[in-house]
């Protein structure tokens, strides 16, 4: 599916070899992380994550397409993989799941990304928000939103969406469509079945894509960019993509789906699937291959040590961080708590 | 509701035949009773068919009651409790989960304006019987919106009755009578409890087989009563013991009913105390221990010995799990609120 | 803790036994969901099983060159009693610390 009119310009230029080189790079370096922050939580060094296993394609490609200098993204708490491709510092990143502070310690405003956003749906209307503010100012930065199959199903994408199409925002609305929202497969949260569909109803170009093609991602994320940032509105992505793993590491998939399920669904590994590619159209070698596993191990091997290293947050900051202006009520609980709590 | 001192005030004495089971065994079994025994009961929330639901509560009762009475729904809890606004009106007796205490937020609108009030608007014509379970409260070291304690939200809404067990006994017998209620009751389940295990007599839910209504002593005591509820029945109650070390002799007061507030089994328990400190995880602000404070001075202002303390979470969003010991009222904290309450001097 | 049994499948069209070549893990061995069990043999293929789930291995049915018949005993996890959320960790339960002690003089009118 696919109703967004060919855009012109950088968006239709294909990919060069270095970029495709990079992009396998980013998809190595997520999928290891990815795996090891598995380990981690087995090996006691963080309480719990939510692991993007096969959806790298989806997420790298998109994240991708953003610039960093005047557009800005709003992740759920699923979007490893596009905060790497960002240039975000991992190891702020990765600090939420450590329970370190909820939203990451990475600050937002210079990595463009929103904190994470652990309420399904959260900050889809923020970003229309952001976006429209865009407008208002006469700037030309985008706005994109993740959510997934199961978040749809909230009222505020209804919102979120409508909103974006009656102000004409300059959002990206990018779908990940996993298969599965816990334990419940899209086919029993998705009427109709499909997510893009529902953007003809509010006017809205969309487009269904094969999520686990990075190429094709990207792509896809960089026409969408283009038509927003002409002027032109809103755009959905849907990419059909497959969730791997487990909601998160306490989750167990064989209460609720067979390996046979799994398999089918699942269908080729979309960083397996890009390597042949590289590999057939002769872009890149098994040695590149190796030294971009090399690096994505050395990388890995820094943000852990990043994560042991981190300590829990000074008590101070609960009460610091609440407002602008602190409230004398407030200054009486931080001071007793000091006198009665600090350090014990 | 009864609030009869009577009730308050009874002790739960060694039952003569129990099991031993896990709060979520116990609220395992309720429903599956509940079930059971109403075929207009309903059970359904996000990933509570297949899955049993991400705390297991509803385990097997797909499997065991069909797809038609425990069924997944999609993702959206203003969908969950709108809809379970619609089944009640059609006669059933829905018993909704709102996966996590955070989660309520997104359904508040059709909690408030809608279960609430019908049975209000319609003239008695449209009962709301609804038992909206909410994992609830933290300790867990969950990401954000998984902690939370709205109990005094909730209690604040006219047209809702609020209730929160501490124990596997207390779980049982309370969410089977909350389901066969004609009102809505908020059902606060403690998460941090869940996997506790502990005596419970499925045959009685007290000695003198009364209904599971109002407070619940569970330590008697002279010198101080702690009011609690929740997760922090059990920290009161451990705080209890090492208070005796010292040689004060505290009473733990589980107020159970989070509204209607058992009023007389508080003035119950501190006229004969005296001394009253009240403990919740939630904020302090308006939180409910400035209510179970004002009812123990309407009733027991001639005696207090001291005005009642407070000791609660602080007036920031609940914390991510490093800072999540720091928030919650520890033991600590506790000994504190007790220590400033015995050497208050009036004056 | 919680032992679960895992037969050998029908690995297909209705085979009624496989012969165990190599096993892949080993009492004691913690696995994940999709890792590779044990390498077994049937009439058509030689194929790698994967475990069904995550879990500690606390025993194994047959070594190389034994035959198992379809929905005999092949491998046997422990798993966690069923004390999990989907989010979050089971707190333990800890015998109380405190440091602060009460002192009092309690008029007992």
């Amino acid at each position: 599916m696919d109703t967004l009119p060919v855009a012109s310009g950088d968006a239709a230029e294909p990919l060069t070899p270095a970029q495709l080189r990079e992009l396998y790079s980013l998809m190595v370096a997520v999928r290891h992380l990815d795996t090891s922050a598995i380990a981690w939580q087995r090996q006691g060094i963080i309480p719990g994550y939510a692991p993007e296993l096969g959806q790298e394609a989806a997420q790298v490609g998109s994240g991708y397409a953003v610039d960093t200098t005047r557009d800005f993204v709003f992740p759920t708490y699923r979007e490893m993989g596009v905060a790497r491709t960002m240039g975000v510092d991992m190891v702020a990143y990765m600090s939420t799941h450590k329970a370190t502070w909820h939203g990451g310690l990475y600050d937002p405003l210079e990595s463009r990304l929103a904190p994470i956003q652990a309420v399904v749906a959260g900050s889809v209307l923020h970003a229309v928000g952001w976006a429209h503010g865009q407008t208002l100012d006469g700037t030309d930065g985008v706005a994109l939103t993740y959510f997934g199959d199961g978040a749809s199903s909230q009222g505020d994408i209804h919102e979120a969406l409508n909103f974006a199409a009656v102000l004409k925002a300059p959002v990206v609305f990018f779908v990940q469509n996993n298969g599965w929202a816990i334990s419940v497969p899209t086919e029993r949260q998705v009427a109709g079945g499909s997510v893009a569909a529902r953007a003809a109803g509010y006017g809205m170009p969309a487009l269904q894509i094969d999520g686990d093609d990075v190429v094709a991602v990207v792509e896809a994320t960089r026409r969408a960019f283009a038509h927003a940032r002409a002027g032109n509105g809103p755009v959905l992505i849907e990419a059909m993509t497959y969730r791997r793993g487990p909601h998160s590491t306490s989750d167990d998939p064989g209460r609720y789906r067979s390996l046979d399920e799994e398999r089918d669904g699942a269908g080729t590994d979309p960083l397996e699937r890009f390597r042949q590619r590289l590999l057939a159209d002769g872009i890149a070698d098994e040695a590149f291959f190796a030294g971009a596993l090399a690096a994505a191990k050395a990388e890995e091997d820094q943000i852990r040590t990043g994560i042991q290293a981190l300590g829990s947050r000074p008590g101070t900051e609960m009460f610091d961080l609440v407002f602008q202006e602190t409230t004398p009520a407030l200054q009486a609980q931080a001071a007793n708590w000091r006198e009665e709590s600090e350090h014990v | 509701m009864s609030n009869s001192i009577l009730e308050g005030a009874l002790i739960v004495e060694s039952p003569a035949a129990t099991t031993v089971m896990s709060m979520q065994q116990a609220l395992n079994r309720a429903l599956d009773e509940v079930l059971a025994e109403n075929p207009k009961t309903l059970i359904f929330g996000e990933d509570c068919g297949r899955l049993g639901g991400v705390f297991r509560i509803t385990d097997g009762l797909q499997a065991k009651h069909g797809e038609q009475r425990v069924f997944d729904t999609p993702l959206a809890e203003s969908g969950i409790l709108g809809m379970s606004v619609g089944l009640a009106m059609a006669g059933f007796h829905p018993i909704p989960e709102v996966q996590f205490d955070g989660f309520a937020y997104p359904a508040i609108n059709q909690i408030v304006c809608q279960i609430a009030r019908m049975n209000y608007r319609s003239r008695g014509t449209l009962p709301m019987p609804i038992t909206l379970r909410v994992p609830s409260f933290g300790g867990i070291r969950a990401p954000e919106h998984h902690g939370e304690s709205l109990e005094a939200l909730f209690a604040h809404v006219p047209g809702l009755k609020v209730v929160s067990p501490s124990n596997p006994h207390e779980a049982y017998h309370l969410l089977k009578y909350a389901a066969t209620r004609p009102d809505p009751v908020i059902f606060m389940e403690p998460k941090s409890r869940y996997w506790q295990k502990g005596e419970v007599d499925l045959a009685r839910h007290d000695a003198a087989g009364g209904s599971p209504t109002g407070a619940k002593v569970m330590r008697e005591g002279r010198h101080l009563t702690l009011v609690a509820w929740g997760a922090m029945v059990a920290r009161c109650l451990q705080v209890a013991e090492l208070a005796a070390e010292d040689g004060i002799d505290i009473e733990v007061l589980d107020l159970r009913w989070l509204k209607p507030i058992d009023a007389a089994a508080l003035a119950a328990s501190v006229r004969k105390t005296r001394r009253a400190v009240v403990v919740h995880e939630a904020p302090l602000t308006s939180g409910l221990g400035a209510e179970v404070a004002q009812l123990i001075t309407q009733s027991c202002f001639d005696t207090l010995r001291a005005p009642v303390e407070r000791v609660t979470g602080f007036d920031v969003p609940y914390p991510s799990g490093d800072l999540e010991d720091e928030y919650i009222p520890n033991i600590d904290r506790i000994l504190f609120g007790i220590q400033r309450v015995l050497e208050y001097k009036r004056g | 803790m919680a032992e679960i049994s895992f037969p050998l499948p029908d690995l297909g069209e209705g085979l009624i036994e496989a012969t165990v070549l190599e096993w892949l893990v080993a009492p004691g061995d913690q696995v994940e969901r999709n890792q590779p069990l044990v390498e077994v043999e049937t009439t058509k293929s030689a194929v790698e099983l994967p475990s069904p789930q995550a879990g500690k291995v606390v025993r194994i049915h047959g070594g190389p060159g034994d035959k198992i018949n379809v929905g005999e005993p092949l491998i046997v996890f422990e798993v966690p009693d069923n004390t999990a959320g989907i989010v979050g960790t089971v707190p333990k339960e800890e015998a109380p610390k405190r440091r602060v002690r009460l002192s009092a003089v309690l008029d007992e009118d």
